[in-house]
């Protein structure tokens, strides 16, 4: 398996900056991109810096491939906290509502007709937009724990950046949609 | 690094151009009447040789349904992704080949390729890059919109074959644009969004500009937008302006024509007399067009671009880049005044104007050539790969492996493994497209995976998706056991049926499309009118106080006539459509005043300042 950390030239941890990622792969840009260099094999090169700099700028990737260097298990549960669930429960009422104006308005071919749903359209974008905070500050909630798991993981401990993985890929999923729901909203 | 030299060329919608980098300043090349920009054209008189460029839009006048334009509008897709109006609207008979390809005829019993028609083009660029340079040119780089797909690259790729050339990089316009933009700004670190808005295509592309490393961050289009739309806009507006009565192809064409001048003249001046002389049984008519009747007409085709602008907005934004500091504008459609106020109103950043909008392409591939072949040095560009690309899962879901905007060149694995004991081969469908369920992506083909005979779960197989710099796919397969690769095809998947089928597929289409155009068209307009009256009535309840009298007045009369039409036995569908479209106009006002109700209520931010700073 590549370590992505290796190619970029970047100390096996997670706390990295992004400036720190990004210098890394600017100067390996420069160096291996396929135009500057000699021949074709700099597009491997190339791939794997690009691969790389994907990997280790968005922190749930990030403890994912630190997790799989360390050939860490799978989660010893399956359990998601009681904030989660609360939230996932909230999240669904109101991307069902998004869903439920942005049919409306697809629905609707006058312009008469879109600007009676407008006030409708803002309510369910500032509701999506809430719960893309809350899940960025629970996002943040378990990369502020980054450290932590590090010192675990010399003590010989995954558990914990395990189940922080978990619930960061919940949360990239849901932010996901969020977001999509948002776009799609404008583009009504 | 190969020093033979490599020429730009910027295959466009309307135009075309060839450029190269000449002591180190990109130029574009001249014919030998002096001409820079070739019109995308080709004609194809009845004895003698294809014409194109000019000539070709001279015997047009002639011959129109001989003559192809715009023919980048269907370059490397298929028949049935066609809509109807695509179909209607190209100018010239579609049709569909065996395998679902597009061809145009261009007379009895012959047929031209999308892909054929562009080789010509292509052709006549070489010859002018060869008289002008006055040396043989073989290499090229070729400029595609953003959003082309992988087939759009690959069928451009080959148009280019076909007319000789090797092609050296397949480079996105708006990322072609902004090299041209910063050629000169090496030494800068800026952001910059080139908004780049053609003759049939539109992109919004994100790029970071440090020390010449040429970034493209993200991207976003409609390969199916363009100056185009905003002629037919027009010409559609003229027709209705004309006494009652039915067009024919070649009248409209010849509003198509007027359009476009009209539209051309108004980013210029405020008023402008259309002229049709001589147009419908001998009689002559003149339409008054002022700049403002030009704006409602085109308004609502640009802000059809503004989404698209928030989602490469949104997903720059996600990556890294909060805000950009300039805004470089390219493309034809770009000098209409309204595109610019509309600019700076949503994004709060004032247009630059530094690059000519035809030519900035041209000069950008003319650069990114000339990188290539060693006679620009110390820049480096990278770009994204416009669309996501993934495989059909077994649910029919589409499993993104490299999700847009990501970074190219990348390459992505997937392991795959024999779901039965004995099973010899899996058959994985690409595809690419931005849907959840697979069947509404773009489906790019097959590739069939080969396993060792064994039992149910022993076979291991590595499946690798490596998106080249141009954008295009390539997949490879890798035997764990022997480490061994093979590069495998992707199936073009479109099935051949038989000709008899064919012929009955298109000929029964086509009669059920003739069939009850009046009725489509009522039950259309039907539908609108049933939208608009019950949303009328409430409108009217809730901000009828803040009209005059005399605009709830007219409000009330137009939709009265609707209900007229409606209760009438005669299905008139034209008449229904122009009462729909007069009480649309007639509350223009009152839905102005609802949306900004609904925007300017407390805590709310409005729908672009929202969107455009998430992340």
């Amino acid at each position: 398996m590549t370590n992505y950390f290796a190619v970029l030239d970047l100390p096996e941890t997670l706390g990295l900056e992004s400036s720190t990622i990004e210098n890394a792969w600017q100067a390996g840009a420069r160096k291996h991109h396929p135009d500057g260099g000699d021949e074709g094999g700099e597009t491997e090169r190339a791939s794997e810096l690009n691969r790389a700099r994907a990997t280790l700028a968005d922190p749930t990737s990030r403890l994912e491939h630190w997790l799989a260097l360390k050939n860490s298990p799978p989660p010893p549960d399956r359990s998601i906290s009681p904030a989660l669930m609360d939230l996932f429960a909230r999240l669904n009422s109101v991307l069902a509502d998004a869903d439920a104006v942005t049919s409306k308005l697809k629905g609707s071919s006058t312009a008469l007709a879109k600007a009676m749903l407008a006030k409708e359209a803002v309510a369910a974008q500032l509701a999506v937009q809430k719960m893309l905070q809350e899940i960025q500050s629970l996002k943040d909630e378990v990369t502020d724990r980054f450290e932590e798991f590090e010192s675990d993981a010399e003590s010989g401990s995954l558990a914990e950046a395990s189940r922080g993985l978990a619930q960061l890929k919940f949360l990239r999923k849901w932010e996901q949609q969020g977001q999509e729901r948002l776009l799609t909203l404008l583009d009504c | 690094m190969d020093e033979t030299l490599i020429i730009g060329i910027d295959l466009g919608t309307t135009n075309s151009l060839v450029g190269v980098v000449d002591s180190g300043f990109p130029i574009i090349l001249a014919d030998e009447n002096g001409n820079r920009l070739v019109p995308s054209a080709v004609a194809f008189p009845p004895d003698g040789e294809p014409l194109t460029g000019r000539e070709a839009l001279r015997s047009g006048t002639v011959a129109p349904e001989r003559t192809i334009t715009s023919i980048k509008r269907f370059i490397g897709r298929r028949f049935s992704q066609l809509s109807e109006a695509e179909k209607s609207q190209a100018g010239f008979p579609l049709e569909s080949t065996q395998s679902d390809g597009i061809r145009v005829r261009i007379g009895e019993n012959a047929y031209a390729t999308p892909e054929e028609i562009s080789a010509i083009l292509l052709g006549r660029l070489k010859t002018i890059a060869e008289a002008a340079l006055e040396e043989p040119v073989e290499r090229a780089v070729v400029t595609v919109p953003a959003y082309f797909s992988h087939s759009q690259r690959e069928a451009t790729k080959w148009a280019a074959e076909s007319a000789g050339f090797v092609v050296e990089r397949i480079v996105n316009e708006p990322t072609a644009a902004a090299l041209a933009y910063g050629l000169d700004k090496l030494d800068d670190t800026q952001s910059v969004a080139v908004y780049d808005f053609g003759g049939g295509t539109f992109d919004l592309s994100i790029l970071q500009m440090r020390n010449g490393l040429f970034e493209v961050v993200s991207t976003a289009g409609d390969t199916q937008l363009g100056g185009d739309d905003l002629d037919r806009a027009v010409a559609e507006a003229l027709g209705n302006r004309l006494p009652p009565g039915q067009l024919t192809t070649e009248q409209y064409e010849t509003l198509k024509t007027r359009a476009r001048e009209a539209k051309e003249a108004l980013s210029e001046q405020e008023t402008f007399t259309v002229r049709l002389p001589f147009f419908r049984d001998g009689e002559s008519f003149e339409i008054e067009l002022s700049r403002d009747d030009l704006e409602k007409i085109v308004a609502p085709v640009i802000e059809r671009t503004r989404p698209i602008c928030q989602r490469a907005f949104a997903e720059a934004g996600n990556k890294r880049l909060e805000s950009v500091d300039r805004l470089i504008l390219v493309g034809g459609s770009t000098r209409i005044p309204l595109v610019r106020e509309r600019l700076e109103t949503w994004f709060g950043l004032e247009p630059n104007l530094s690059q000519h909008p035809d030519e900035a392409v041209g000069l950008g591939a003319a650069i990114q050539a000339g990188i290539l072949c060693g006679r620009v040095r110390d820049v480096v560009l990278v770009d994204v790969t416009p669309l996501s690309l993934g495989i059909e899962t077994f649910g029919g879901l589409m499993n993104v492996i490299v999700p847009r905007n990501s970074t190219i060149p990348t390459k992505a694995g997937e392991m795959f493994t024999n779901a039965v004991d004995g099973q010899e081969s899996m058959t994985i469908r690409i595809l690419q497209g931005e849907r959840e369920m697979a069947k509404d992506n773009w489906l790019l083909g097959e590739i069939h995976v080969p396993f060792a005979r064994g039992p149910k779960g022993t076979a291991r197989v590595g499946v690798q998706f490596a998106l080249d710099q141009n954008g295009i796919l390539g997949v490879l397969v890798r035997d764990t056991a022997t480490g061994e690769d093979h590069v495998l095809e992707i199936r073009d998947s479109a099935v051949d049926v038989d000709d008899d089928a064919v012929e009955k597929m298109v000929s029964e289409s086509i009669d059920h499309a003739f069939d009850d155009m009046n009725e489509r068209v009522w039950t259309e307009a039907k539908m609108k009118s049933e939208e608009l009256l019950p949303a009328v009535g409430s409108a009217l309840e809730a901000m009828g106080d803040r009209l005059s009298e005399e605009e709830v007045g007219t409000i009330k009369e137009t939709a009265a006539e609707i209900e007229r039409i409606l209760g009438s036995d005669v299905h008139d569908a034209k008449a229904l459509k122009a009462a729909n479209q007069a009480l649309d106009d007639a509350t223009q006002t009152l839905a102005a005043m609802l949306l900004e109700a609904a925007y300017s209520e407390p805590d709310s931010s409005g729908p672009s300042s929202s969107s455009e700073r998430e992340g």
